[in-house]
């Protein structure tokens, strides 16, 4: 451990921690983490979509370039827009995630859309999400489910 | 003059209570459109005969997995926040998507949100008069081949007043609590 933080002791080691990327710890590529993942609750056979959020600790950018998951029939990436005055869904094929920087698959903006999905998805079951990034790094995803 | 029949009663409501309503008001509202459909428990339901209530009003689609689940939940989360005074308030889910959605499903769609909430669809012809009449659009996006296809649908809540005046339209993302001020300031 360096001097300079034995110096300022524990009170700062989280700190510290969350810093390490910008330290010496730098890592030689995006490093990806997902938080706050879950399900909206569906029918056996329904569509449903799954949100989460994407960080990226590392110093260089990474894309989603591709999501699966064994608990539907067809799982894609999509994003819902709005203009003149309708909703809009459309598949997109990879999602940038910048350097040093998070991206959130929300209501009303992107989600992994989960068609026919292949058991009901009720409060307190959960649904397994494989993400691929171009970096070659790869996720793998719970999600609980969760009341809409 | 257009417009100026409700201006003091609108800026009375701001004084009132501080902000704007979260979307777009009429400034002179107009009766809204017939709105008939045959509920899947044989209620007709005719908006014509909502009066003296507040309706809400979603077009959209029961395979819809993002937008419409968000916009009911925050109508549920609305509804449990107004209390007892959601009694003046109907909340209506109307499927423009008639091709998959039987009235059955419709009327389990919106109950599946709050039991008080009522799920119509109807005949494509039904629902074909009814776009026409309220001049909304509606239409299958993707492969229309597929069983999977999505629906584009209008994006707003509408909002009909208690004298069965096309009166606000809400947009997505008006979150549970902020429906329920807004709300409020109408009945
Ligand atoms: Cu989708």
């Amino acid at each position: 451990m360096r001097n300079w933080q034995r110096i300022f002791g524990s009170c700062c080691s989280a700190l510290v921690v969350a810093c390490g990327a910008r330290q010496d710890a730098a890592p030689p590529g995006s490093v990806i983490t997902v938080r706050d993942a879950w399900a909206r609750s569906a029918d056996s056979g329904a569509m449903t979509a799954v949100y989460f959020t994407l960080a990226n600790t590392g110093e260089i950018s990474d894309t989603l370039a591709a999501v699966a998951s064994p608990d539907a029939e067809l799982t894609e990436m999509h994003i819902s827009t709005q203009h003149g005055g309708m909703m809009h869904m459309s598949p997109v094929t990879s999602l940038p995630v910048p350097a040093v920087d998070s991206v959130m698959f929300r209501p009303l903006g992107a989600h992994v859309m989960l068609t026919r999905v292949r058991k009901p998805l009720a409060v307190g079951d959960s649904v397994s999400l494989h993400l691929t990034f171009v970096s070659g790094q790869a996720v793998e995803v719970r999600a609980g489910v969760r009341q809409p | 003059m257009r417009g100026s029949r409700f201006f003091p009663l609108v800026s009375a409501t701001l004084l009132a209570c501080g902000e704007p309503i979260r979307g777009v008001v009429m400034d002179d509202p107009e009766p809204a459109p017939a709105l008939t459909l045959t509920a899947f428990d044989g209620t007709r339901f005719a908006l014509e005969n909502e009066k003296g209530k507040l309706v809400l009003l979603y077009f959209g689609y029961t395979h819809c997995p993002d937008v419409c689940p968000t916009t009911m939940g925050d109508w549920a989360r609305a509804k449990r926040a107004l209390g007892e005074r959601a009694e003046r308030v109907r909340f209506v889910f109307v499927s423009m998507d008639p091709d998959r959605d039987t009235p059955e499903l419709a009327l389990g769609y919106a109950r599946q949100f709050d039991a008080a909430f009522l799920g119509l669809s109807g005949t494509t012809e039904e629902i074909e008069a009814l776009k026409k009449a309220w001049s909304i659009a509606a239409y299958p996006e993707g492969d229309p081949r597929s069983r999977d296809y999505t629906v584009a649908h209008p994006a707003h809540t509408f909002v009909v007043d208690r004298q069965g005046r096309l009166r606000v339209l809400f947009p997505p993302g008006v979150r549970g609590e902020e429906l329920a001020a807004d709300l409020r300031k109408l009945l």
